[in-house]
């Protein structure tokens, strides 16, 4: 877009009423501003760091101050800011202050965004006061949120690129959330706003390996919609090339020897944390993790490394900074495409399990799953606990990986190897007494991997005469400590008074021990996932951590993933935008609406991951295993209706089918049935699979035209619908669009950015922004907002639609 | 050249050149053997110096650049081991070193030899010497028909080439030509005088952990088995092909020696089915370089399963167990019931490995097996395709009751049997012990134990006169013992616990006979008196069983007038009068004595490796013959 457009004022809504600042907006001496970035821009080998950053939004906010203060109203807090430019933090909080004063002063609800809604509503209805614009700028309440918004609508280069500067200072988490924003502006909008981002996303590309890889994939994903010949030599495409080629090292030894950079460079691994990883120093060198392998044959030289000397691993390492993370992302999604040439559930399942356990031949390795929330490296797949999930022509699957939590998974040394039959001395099932170990061994068994080396010593000639000795095996102790269940014969050989026993315990007991758990599914070769996702969660980690050979560390963890191929995530991951955004707005103004967004994971535009929710089944498979009414099953998973535990259940159902009731209403989403729904362990249902929301249904068959999914079976869970969780859930709907409602500038922006030079079906059509505007209902009293939600409620309890929906889901899917 | 070797004379004497120009011609391996074996006791003394020269230069030869030289030096030593042996197969191991070596230099030369093949086979020469090599270690191995007279091998116990075999086998490209001979090489050195002495290769062998050398031990016998279950099946049942003993015994001492072996069986791959010749290379094999490749490029070329979906997957344990099928089914022949017996003994050895069983009852691991079924005339062909999958156990089952309904003749495989019964009772105590409820048909399990048990009854007389029916008998009580009383902790459903009262009211005949007969070799004095008794006091709730519901359902009959009650009338009688019942609690149910080659087994392995030697020098012979294409293709290179 062009510059000399006169229009300043960051809201297109804004009238064309030309300002004295106008002008000054397009002189030369505000194109300057740019400087330290528009060069970063130019040449990349030049560092950006968040000091020259920080410099850079000074200089910006001087030039516009100094402008602002020669042809318009000044007020003396300005004045401050004219001071020569000083250091950044006392700059910056002398403006602060006032202006906060002022703000509660005009607003008295006081609360932080609300404020600043204020400030910037104002600030549409009133151009000329640019200085609004500069306080807020400057001011603590801007958050990224609203840097977002005004990169987004403002279409003057200066507070673009001033913008650009300032994501500099937020903290990393609070902008990454935005970065689907950010790279779809930087894909789809004007050279300028490009150039505002481009520096900052450099930087942290230079920073962090998963910040680039994540940038390579969310721009290959939002780039695919453009047209074939135009995203080959777009500006989305070259950066992603930039980053994938690996160009963007951490700069120079310069930069880390400079203990002056504000934001910390993956710091040299000092040799504590080095060590610390070291679990066995192996002296065997063919043992050794591979991806050390790789850094030697990568680099061709002979350095030797030894455990104990990780740092010449960590300062080779960044030849193949991108590529084992990379590679193992290929692996993953290579098996969901070869698992979608199957066609049984069963032959996929174990097709997948054993190209699994190829892969585990590769780890561990510098590799890691995006969707954890800490740092570590992957260790093992459990293959056997692979499952593939319920898809019709596509092959999801879910996989278990076991990590091994660390500092910084950059810099920490890779864990060693240790082979899967290491296992073997340290299970805990292991009762029978083991053939021919002598006490030595088994006290050496136990710590098994610093004595890794040993066996040359340790075994010796007797052992192998000891192998073959015949131990008869000898009971000492009865590993029943229940005793009263199946008596163990030991007792009987202490007393040579006979045993008897009644045939009627036994059987007692059988049919006892059976009822005793009735929660798990029964295994069914159609629906393989049932079963592993009924485990709970805390069991399941507790069994593979018994089967690893790592589990024994004290940094083991487990996470899940679901590997999708061949489906397209973006529309997920706006979802869980909104979803999250809603979540902390309800958070925020505290009300008690549960949702559960669940991290995506976009790698391009047909294929990605999705963090598993944990402990939870869908509604269709609790139906069809159970056989029993979604209160019968509540019943039987929690208690009578008046236990503790069933009102606690119950309690979290409301609140959580409040919470996607409105999810479902303000996004539209669609294709709800009974597979899309999960119920957690605690009695929340999560509402999954977004691929229809906003303007796509699926098959516009015209289907599902109430507001959101109540059947009466989640009528009934409630308590019916003349009960008081009834009417709570009710009342929670109208606190939480209540909510939603007052910062939906925060939801819309998530969505609006996205509707960007995108082909999503969500955005079919024109109205897509509009109707979700209108969802929200702004001009309604709460009063109308009320009846607005008993009309939807009852719109969608009386609906036949959805019962309807189930029926044809039931015909075509087999879904019940 | 040679007839100078065979006169007095030094051959170097007259021509200082003489050695190197030997090793330039081609070997006539048939002249060099039998003119050794020709050379009668008087000459021998004489010419052993130059044999022993011949020797000496063969070893010097191998280290030469020359790579015919090596190759004919490879051959003479084959031959001649080979000549002196067959010269003097009454002579002591010691008269045969003196010949071959002389005493004096026989460690420096083995040392030297066995050196020189340890570099040429961990060397990155041609893999034609590195075969060559393997051959003559082979030929070296087999030269007598008990290994452990073979006095050669005592300096490659001390020289060990241990190393170099798994070097072979953990290199994908060298596993795939030579991994065949290295493995069956390495199952005949562990077998060298096992029991009566420290063996090296079998400590070694007891404690390699290094994954790619085991999962290349484990391709190799899988291959071999894979091909040989094609073979069998694309022939009729009569084509009767030679069951391969050595790789069987290279498995078994794989999984009963290293406990790391066990996890390699359990490994997956893509079944091999198709006509993949064990000696090719094969490049899909999973177990691509583990420590060897950086794993970014080894993720690059990944190596991918064949993309076809009829693929099944497979591991070497199924492998195995399709194997065992095969083999069992026919146990006349002495090969087969050696190769049965051994297939056994492995089974065994599995059922008493905690991480076996572990990943044997793993319910996410589920298979299906096709097991071989003898076709029989009462027996509806079982229709393969439909068999469930399912955790591996459950085909391991499978196995032993088709074993034990389709061996009941008269040339009663009594060993095989009490294998059997007893791979049953571990898998049980495991289930037992770590409450696993598996769900598999047991009914079929007690109906073939029963029909065991009136087999035995039938044929006491005869099968007497060989055997001690009453010590299977007694296992087989104690199967239904185990149920009966531990059935609470392992059965699948309550269902099947009445199930197993029907069964054995409705076979209580049976029960009942067997009780008269040991009853009454009990009390008769004769050598059976104790084994019988045992029986005796074993049966005692089985009997509690069905004199406790026999009546029970006679009067339900009679009260309700039904003559033949059905099945769940007589449930439902089981069902409503168990708590009258009282049962004894017998001693030692759950615990079983664990395997030990020793002393029990030793003749057994002793036969088999004898066997083994046999066939492996025949078909090591026949190889060097075509060692003459050997000799071309070095020619045109050089």
């Amino acid at each position: 877009m062009d510059d000399t457009e006169p229009d300043l004022s960051p809201t297109p809504s804004d009238q064309n009423s030309p300002s004295p600042s106008l002008s000054i907006s397009s002189s030369p001496s505000l194109s300057l501003p740019s400087t330290p970035s528009s060069e970063g821009v130019g040449e990349l080998s030049l560092v950006i760091d968040a000091e020259v950053a920080q410099r850079a939004c000074q200089e910006v906010l001087q030039k516009v101050k100094l402008q602002q203060v020669e042809g318009d109203v000044t007020d003396p807090q300005d004045r401050v800011g004219q001071d020569p430019p000083g250091p950044p933090a006392p700059a910056l909080t002398p403006t602060v202050k006032p202006l906060k004063i002022r703000e509660e002063v005009d607003d008295p609800e006081g609360v932080a965004p609300g404020s600043v809604k204020s400030a910037r509503r104002r600030q549409r209805h009133n151009p000329s006061k640019q200085s609004w614009l500069l306080r807020l700028f400057e001011s603590k309440l801007f958050d990224v949120s609203m840097a977002i918004s005004y990169l987004h609508n403002s279409k003057e280069p200066g507070v673009q690129a001033y913008i650009g500067n300032r994501l500099f200072s937020f903290p990393h988490e609070d902008v990454d959330f935005y970065l689907p924003q950010l790279l779809n502006m930087y894909i789809h909008m004007d050279e300028d706003v490009g150039d505002a981002i481009k520096p900052y996303v450099v930087h942290r590309c230079r920073q962090s390996i998963s910040f680039s890889l994540q940038c390579a994939w969310l721009l290959g994903a939002y780039s695919s919609d453009m047209h074939i010949s135009t995203q080959r030599h777009s500006r989305g495409t070259k950066l992603r090339k930039l980053i994938l080629s690996d160009e963007l090292k951490p700069a120079g030894p310069r930069a880390r020897r400079d203990p002056l950079t504000l934001t910390p460079f993956c710091p040299v691994t000092s040799p504590a944390s080095g060590g610390e990883h070291s679990l066995s120093p192996s002296k065997r060198t063919h043992q050794r993790s591979k991806s050390d392998a790789t850094v030697s044959i990568s680099l061709s030289s002979n350095l030797k490394r030894t455990a104990s000397n990780p740092k010449v691993e960590s300062s080779q390492d960044e030849p193949v900074r991108l590529a084992p993370q990379r590679e193992f992302i290929k692996s993953l999604m290579g098996i969901g495409k070869r698992l979608a040439t199957l066609p049984t559930k069963e032959q996929k399942t174990q097709r997948l399990i054993s190209e699994l356990s190829l892969l585990n031949h590769k780890l561990p390795a510098r590799v890691w799953l995006p969707t954890a929330a800490f740092d570590h490296h992957v260790v093992r797949v459990p293959h056997t606990q692979a499952v593939v999930l319920n898809s019709k022509d596509k092959a999801p699957y879910l996989i278990y990986v076991e990590v091994l939590e660390c500092e910084n998974f950059e810099t920490s040394s890779v864990p060693i190897r240790i082979p899967e039959n290491r296992i073997r001395s340290t299970r805990s099932v292991e009762n029978l007494p083991d053939c021919g170990m002598t006490a030595e061994q088994r006290a050496g068994s136990f710590s098994i991997v610093p004595n890794y080396d040993n066996d040359d010593e340790a075994w010796s000639v007797d052992d192998i005469g000891e192998l073959q000795v015949e131990l008869p095996e000898v009971h000492t102790n009865s590993c029943d400590n229940i005793s009263q269940f199946s008596v163990d014969s030991i007792t009987s050989l202490e007393s040579k008074e006979p045993v008897f026993i009644a045939a009627g315990d036994i059987r007692r007991r059988l049919s006892e021990q059976l009822a005793q758990a009735p929660t798990t599914f029964k295994r069914d070769p159609e629906d393989p996932s049932a079963v592993a996702l009924k485990e709970p969660w805390e069991e399941k980690v507790r069994r593979i951590r018994e089967g690893s050979p790592y589990g024994h560390l004290p940094n083991w963890r487990l996470l899940s993933v679901i590997v999708k191929c061949g489906d397209d995530l973006r529309q997920e991951l706006l979802a869980f935008q909104v979803l999250q955004q809603l979540k902390s707005i309800w958070e925020q103004e505290r009300v008690p609406l549960w949702i559960k967004p669940y991290k995506i994971l976009v790698l391009s535009s047909d294929s990605g991951m999705i963090e598993p929710v944990v402990n939870a089944v869908s509604l269709h498979q609790v139906k069809k295993q159970s056989q029993l009414s979604l209160l019968d099953y509540f019943l039987q998973e929690h208690g009578a209706t008046t236990t503790e535990e069933f009102l606690t259940a119950q309690r979290n159902f409301v609140q959580s089918c409040a919470g996607y009731s409105l999810i479902c209403y303000l996004l539209q989403v669609k294709d709800r049935h009974n597979g899309n729904i999960l119920l957690d362990a605690d009695g929340h249902i999560i509402h999954i699979d977004f691929g229809f929301i906003l303007s796509s249904s699926p098959k516009n068959l015209g289907f599902e035209t109430s507001a959101f999914k109540l059947t009466t079976e989640f009528v009934d869970v409630m308590g019916g619908p003349d009960g008081d969780m009834f009417n709570y859930y009710k009342m929670l709907m109208l606190q939480g669009l209540i909510a939603a409602r007052k910062h939906m500038d925060r939801v819309l922006q998530i969505v609006e950015i996205m509707q960007q030079g995108s082909q999503l079906p969500c955005f079919h059509g024109s109205s897509t922004m509009r109707g979700l505007k209108e969802r929200f209902h702004m001009s309604l009293t709460e009063e109308q907002l009320q009846l607005l939600i008993d009309q939807l409620v009852d719109g969608s309890m009386r609906s036949l639609t959805t019962k309807l929906y189930d029926g044809f889901q039931y015909l075509t899917n087999g879904i019940m | 050249m040679y007839d100078e070797i065979f006169a007095k004379e030094n051959p170097a004497k007259n021509n200082p050149r003489f050695w190197d120009e030997l090793f330039l011609m081609k070997v006539n391996l048939e002249y060099l053997e039998s003119k050794l074996e020709s050379v009668d006791g008087e000459e021998v003394q004489r010419i052993q110096d130059n044999i022993n020269s011949l020797f000496h230069h063969c070893v010097q030869a191998l280290g030469e650049e020359h790579q015919i030289k090596v190759v004919n030096a490879l051959q003479t030593l084959c031959a001649l081991f080979r000549g002196v042996h067959q010269k003097n197969k009454s002579a002591s191991g010691f008269d045969i070193i003196n010949m071959l070596m002389g005493f004096d230099k026989a460690e420096q030369r083995m040392k030297d030899l066995m050196e020189r093949l340890d570099s040429l086979l961990c060397g990155d020469g041609s893999e034609s010497l590195k075969s060559l090599c393997l051959k003559l270690l082979l030929c070296l191995v087999t030269v007598t028909d008990n290994i452990s007279q073979n006095t050669i091998l005592e300096y490659v116990m001390i020289n060990s080439i241990f190393e170099a075999i798994l070097q072979i086998l953990s290199d994908v490209s060298s596993r795939g030509q030579h991994g065949y001979d290295a493995v069956v090489l390495l199952a005949l050195l562990v077998n060298y005088r096992k029991y009566e002495s420290v063996n090296p290769y079998i400590v070694k062998l007891s404690i390699v952990d290094d994954e790619p050398t085991l999962d290349g031990m484990g391709m190799v016998v899988h291959q071999a088995l894979t091909e040989y279950n094609r073979v069998h099946s694309n022939h009729s049942l009569s084509f009767i092909s030679r069951t391969n003993e050595a790789i069987l015994l290279a498995l078994y001492e794989a999984v009963h020696l290293n406990r790391n072996f066990i996890t390699v069986l359990a490994q997956s791959h893509p079944e091999i089915d198709i006509a993949v010749t064990p000696t090719t290379p094969t490049p899909t094999t999973p177990t691509t370089p583990l420590g060897t490749t950086p794993p970014s490029l080894d993720m690059m070329n990944n190596p991918e399963l064949p993309l076809d979906p009829n693929l099944q997957t497979s591991n070497l344990l199924i492998t195995f167990l399709k194997y065992a099928s095969i083999v069992m089914q026919d146990t006349k022949d002495e090969h087969r019931l050696n190769s049965a017996r051994l297939c056994l003994i492995i089974l065994t050895c599995i059922a008493e490995d905690q991480y076996a069983d572990a990943f044997l009852h793993d319910d996410n691991m589920n298979f299906r097996v096709n097991l071989h079924r003898m076709p029989m005339r009462h027996r509806k062909k079982a229709v393969d395709k439909n068999i469930p999958s399912r955790p591996l156990v459950c085909a391991v089952l499978d196995l032993m009751v088709e074993f034990i309904v389709t061996h009941m003749m008269k040339d009663f495989p009594m060993d095989l049997y009490l294998r059997c019964v007893q791979i049953i009772h571990k898998l049980l105590c495991y289930q037992k012990k770590c409450r696993i409820r598996l769900h598999y048909t047991w009914r079929e399990l007690w109906s073939a134990l029963i029909n065991l048990l009136k087999f035995l009854l039938s044929n006491e007389t005869t099968l007497l006169a060989k055997h001690n029916i009453f010590h299977l008998a007694l296992l087989v009580v104690n199967l239904f013992n185990m149920f009966i009383t531990y059935g609470d902790t392992f059965l699948p459903t309550s269902n099947s616990y009445d199930e197993l009262y029907y069964e054995i009211v409705r076979m209580h005949q049976v029960f009942d006979n067997l009780y008269c007969m040991v009853l009454r070799v009990s009390t008769n004095t004769g050598q059976w008196k104790e084994a019988a008794s045992k029986v005796t006091h074993a049966l005692v709730n089985v009997r509690a069983i069905i004199n406790h519901f026999n009546p029970k359902i006679e009067s339900y009959a009679a009260v309700n007038h039904i003559s033949q009650l059905s099945e769940e009338q007589v449930l439902e009688v089981v069902r409503s009068n168990y708590d009258t019942l009282t049962l004894k609690l017998q001693d030692g149910l759950d615990q079983f004595e664990r395997y030990s080659e020793q002393p029990k087994e030793a003749a057994f392995f002793k036969e088999l490796v004898r066997s083994i030697s046999l066939n492996v020098r025949k078909n090591v012979s026949l190889n060097t013959l075509s060692q003459d294409v050997l000799l071309k293709e070095f020619s045109t290179i050089s």
